[in-house]
């Protein structure tokens, strides 16, 4: 039987050489990916790209990594509070409000578990990829899904109609395959 | 530009700026003023702001969603499906967004189920366009989301009518068009159904395609396997489409937050879903199989399919040693994928059965819904602005919450007290339980069958289950409480909820048939409340009933307002003891449940006329008060029972008592109400009462033409509003 997870058994007659060695399988799933820009927030990001830098969303909030919710929470609602465009001084509303906006996605990666638990991961690895990856925790996600499930069911889709081939050939004595040979019988015979 | 960036509330103006040529202001002040509505992800900003080709109707301020119907080009030239099939696939999007947008208008106006409707609306438009029905057939498990199929089926102009008097009905129904080519309305039964139209279809020897649609949740019931168990082993051509968004219970949350799914299942389709294949693995195995080539097809062929085993993860083997051929996940709001899929399928000559993981999410497309815990499951008439129900008040609550609060009260003094309900958790009231009890409450998911053996099984340990089934859904597992449980006498306590007619969901969840099946079962003990506090008493009698099993019947509604017991701990009655509560003369009402409200307004009636009835509450109707029922047959010419329930039951035992003990020899009457011979359309509860000849004015009726009094009869009938 070859379902034994993800390593691969020589089948009797194949060459063991032919299979790659396991390990390269086994790469992180999440690479580092070209930022990938999602239509009307392209000047957004422009703006902020231009002002990168390297500080965690920890350091953003002034929290410790091991912030709980409330504590994220209240951190941001303050920040927010502070640099929101409306209530900062008229000569820095350019400063303030671009710090409000990286507070915010500060704020929107570690709410969310999911993502902050990527972000946790790739902050351990230390990959901070902070803002301009902002959009790979979400879109990229569901992106890479989305067309590695297509990939999927393309390959799943051509297997059926390979199958489809052979199906109802001699042996298949199942009900249905009797059914469907007697039919296609009666049409040829019309 | 900078306005995407913001989440907070009123996202509406955001995106309404963002088309406009750029403003100098990126903020505007109101948007940090009120309420802290909490975070809306810049996915759903995109989402709503995917709208683009086909005319809007603008968004008012404070609002995520239309307040008055946006203009359907496009769905107003579809009646029927083969309207769409010269549609391009641009044209399906559109025509799905302004399907979604009708569904959520027209539930707005009539209330019914709007999460799962949106959850399908792609796949619908999808499906229709494809296949042909009604030659093909769609069949769609439980039927509450075929709105946007009737909507696409000739019935969009009387979706106004849903789930009332003499409209459509809230789920699938043959009677009603022949694109509904099976009723359903219970769970998990499309499968069966759609293998029996594949088989059908095979022996006239035609060719047309047969698809069912079912839920992740139906999936949890034994009947899906067992249909597709014999689904493999035929090997018929059909369709399965399993449609998966993570919501296994209803409702949908319990009362502090969304439920997890209950089972082992939706772990396993979770796996499904979040695998990530390892592409590379399969490119080497095709390498394999090229290397080795030539008179090696069929190893080769061999190698692909177990790496492709492999790679779909350890769920989809599940559905391939059923026999079904496993396609998926396929993301179920793409129109482009759904088509090219299903026209594959469609093509594909032999394909055997073949199920297609189809990956939704419930309420998509309405924001309220997308955030709310129950994702807007069922509805009452709301406003698709600002997605506020339309919830009435009421002086008393229902008697769901009076039964969980009943329950409460009675583990509280008891720790051998637990609760099983089937996917039932909001229905049932045990979500109130789960939250005091939470380890005491059993959700085993819709499975019946299973949750009445399990209580069986704990009540072998001395535990004492109460199961909360609807009347209906006990239909169900009716073997398992003949065999598990009456015959060995176990103590297990039957809470039948939604017992009698039950309004807008109609006969396929009419309790009426309950009474009949348990009150003939030798050792169980059946009994209704009258009343509220009645409903308090019961529950404390079943908890003390250790004996035996037991169960009693409540309605659909809310209580009539008596005073509740303290601490709403109920005094378990006298078994087999009925109360009564008007003396009177001559006529005798005997009443039975919730039919003991109707005999007391039948006997107000009555009383301008000059007769005084007696008014009894049975209580009991297995063991019957005996000594009661002798004493109102020697006392009084005329002797009615009434219940909510179909022949067979109540009434039946009386008149079997009655005839045993002589008292049919003599002199007295003896009539029955009960449900008439046939099933009672949904429609409001007032009018389903009318229809089945259940209201006071006909229990008044039947009373005059007893008595001989045909003209005051027809009086009493006509006078009725």
């Amino acid at each position: 039987m070859m379902r034994c997870g993800y390593g691969l058994v020589a089948l009797p007659g194949t060459d063991a050489r032919l299979f790659s060695p396991e390990p390269s399988f086994l790469r992180l799933p999440r690479t580092v990916h070209p930022v990938r820009i999602k239509f009307g927030s392209f000047k957004i990001r422009a703006k902020i790209g231009e002002a990168r830098k390297e500080v965690s969303f920890y350091d953003m909030l002034g929290i410790s990594e091991k912030g709980t919710l409330p504590e994220i929470k209240q951190a941001y609602k303050q920040l927010a509070r502070k640099y929101h465009p409306d209530v900062s001084p008229p000569d820095r509303v350019e400063e303030y409000t671009e710090r409000f906006i990286r507070v915010q996605e500060a704020y929107e990666t570690l709410s969310d578990p999911r993502r902050k638990a990527l972000y946790d991961k790739d902050l351990a690895l230390g990959l901070h990829l902070a803002f301009s990856a902002r959009r790979r925790y979400q879109f990229d996600e569901d992106l890479e899904d989305q067309s590695e499930w297509r990939n999927r069911w393309q390959s799943q889709l051509s297997e059926l109609k390979r199958r489809n081939m052979s199906r109802d050939a001699g042996g298949n004595m199942s009900w249905g395959a009797r059914m469907r040979r007697q039919r296609e019988e009666l049409s040829k015979q019309v | 530009m900078a306005l995407c960036a913001c989440s907070f509330p009123a996202i509406v103006s955001c995106c309404a700026a963002a088309s406009e040529p750029q403003k100098s202001t990126p903020f505007a002040s109101h948007l940090l003023g009120g309420s802290d509505l909490g975070f809306h992800p810049l996915l759903k900003l995109n989402q709503v702001k995917k709208r683009s080709g086909g005319v809007y109707a603008s968004l008012s301020e404070g609002a995520e969603y239309y307040s008055s119907r946006p203009p359907t080009p496009l769905l107003d030239t579809i009646n029927y499906p083969i309207h769409m099939k010269n549609l391009s696939v641009k044209e399906l999007k559109q025509l799905a967004d302004e399907l979604r947008s009708d569904v959520i208008f027209n539930v707005s106006k009539t209330g019914g189920h709007l999460g799962s409707s949106l959850g399908v609306v792609e796949l619908t438009v999808a499906l229709h366009y494809v296949f042909n029905a009604p030659r093909d057939k769609i069949l769609w498990d439980v039927g509450h989301q075929s709105y946007p199929h009737k909507i696409l089926t000739g019935r969009r102009d009387k979706m106004h009518t849903m789930r009332q008097t003499n409209g459509l009905a809230g789920f699938t129904k043959r009677a009603e068009s022949e694109y509904d080519c099976f009723g359903t309305g219970h769970s998990s039964t499309t499968i069966s159904a759609g293998l029996g139209m594949a088989v059908g279809r095979d022996l006239k020897g035609e060719r047309n395609n047969v698809v069912a649609v079912i839920g992740d949740g139906a999936m949890t019931a034994g009947q899906a396997y067992e249909a597709m168990n014999n689904a493999g082993y035929l090997d018929s051509d059909m369709i399965v489409i399993l449609n998966d968004n993570k919501q296994v219970s209803l409702p949908t949350a319990n009362l502090d937050g969304p439920i997890p799914p209950v089972g082992a299942l939706s772990s396993a389709l979770s796996r499904l879903q979040s695998n990530r294949p390892l592409r590379e693995l399969r490119e080497v195995a095709k390498g394999v199989t090229k290397q080795i080539g030539g008179p090696m097809h069929e190893l080769a062929a061999k190698v692909d399919e177990y790496a492709r085993g492999m790679i779909s993860g350890s769920g989809s083997t599940l559905f391939e040693e059923l026999g079904l051929y496993y396609i998926g996940p396929v993301d179920g709001h793409n129109i482009d994928d759904l088509v090219s899929i299903l026209k594959e399928v469609k093509t594909t000559k032999t394909t055997g059965p073949v199920l297609i993981h189809v990956v939704t999410e419930k309420g998509r497309g309405y924001p309220y819904a997308e955030r709310a815990d129950d994702k807007y499951h069922g509805v009452v008439k709301f406003d698709p602005a600002t997605g506020k129900q339309f919830k009435g008040s009421s002086v008393t609550q229902s008697y769901t919450t009076y039964f969980a609060e009943a329950l409460i009260a009675e583990a509280e003094a008891d720790k051998n007290i637990v609760a099983i309900h089937a996917a039932m958790g909001g229905g049932t009231g045990l979500n109130l339980f789960l939250r005091r009890f939470p380890e005491r409450c059993f959700d085993v998911g819709i499975a019946e069958q299973h949750a009445v053996t399990f209580a069986a099984g704990l009540a072998c340990e001395g535990l004492k289950p109460f199961c909360a089934i609807y009347s209906s859904f006990m239909q169900r597992a009716y073997d398992q409480v003949v065999h598990d449980v009456d015959l060995q006498k176990l103590p297990v306590r039957f809470a039948m909820d939604r017992a009698g007619l039950v309004g807008a969901d109609g006969p396929t969840h009419c309790g009426a048939f309950d009474v009949t099946f348990m009150a003939c079962l030798p050792n169980m003990v059946v009994m209704a409340p009258s009343d509220e506090a009645e409903l308090f008493h019961m529950v404390a009698t079943a908890a003390a009933i250790d004996d035996r099993p037991s169960c009693f019947r409540y309605p659909r509604g809310n209580g009539i307002g008596v005073q509740l017991p303290p601490g709403n701990k109920g005094v378990p009655l006298e078994i087999g003891k009925g109360r009564v509560l008007i003396e009177g003369e001559r006529v005798a009402l005997l009443g039975y449940g919730s039919a003991v409200q109707s005999c007391l307004a039948a006997a107000s009636l009555l009383e301008s006329h000059g007769l005084k009835l007696t008014v009894v509450d049975a209580r009991f109707c297995k063991p019957l008060d005996h000594s009661l029922i002798r004493e109102l047959a020697k006392s009084h010419e005329v002797l009615i029972t009434v219940e909510e329930g179909s022949i067979g039951g109540f009434g039946s035992h009386v008149a079997q008592f009655l005839a045993l003990d002589g008292l049919l020899d003599g002199k007295v009457k003896w009539r029955p109400v009960v449900l008439p011979d046939r099933y009672i359309d949904h429609g409001s509860p007032a009018d389903q009462l009318a229809e089945a000849g259940l209201t006071p004015s006909h229990i008044a009726a039947t009373v005059f033409n007893v008595l001989g009094q045909k003209r005051e009869a027809l009086g009493i009938m006509s006078s009725r509003n």
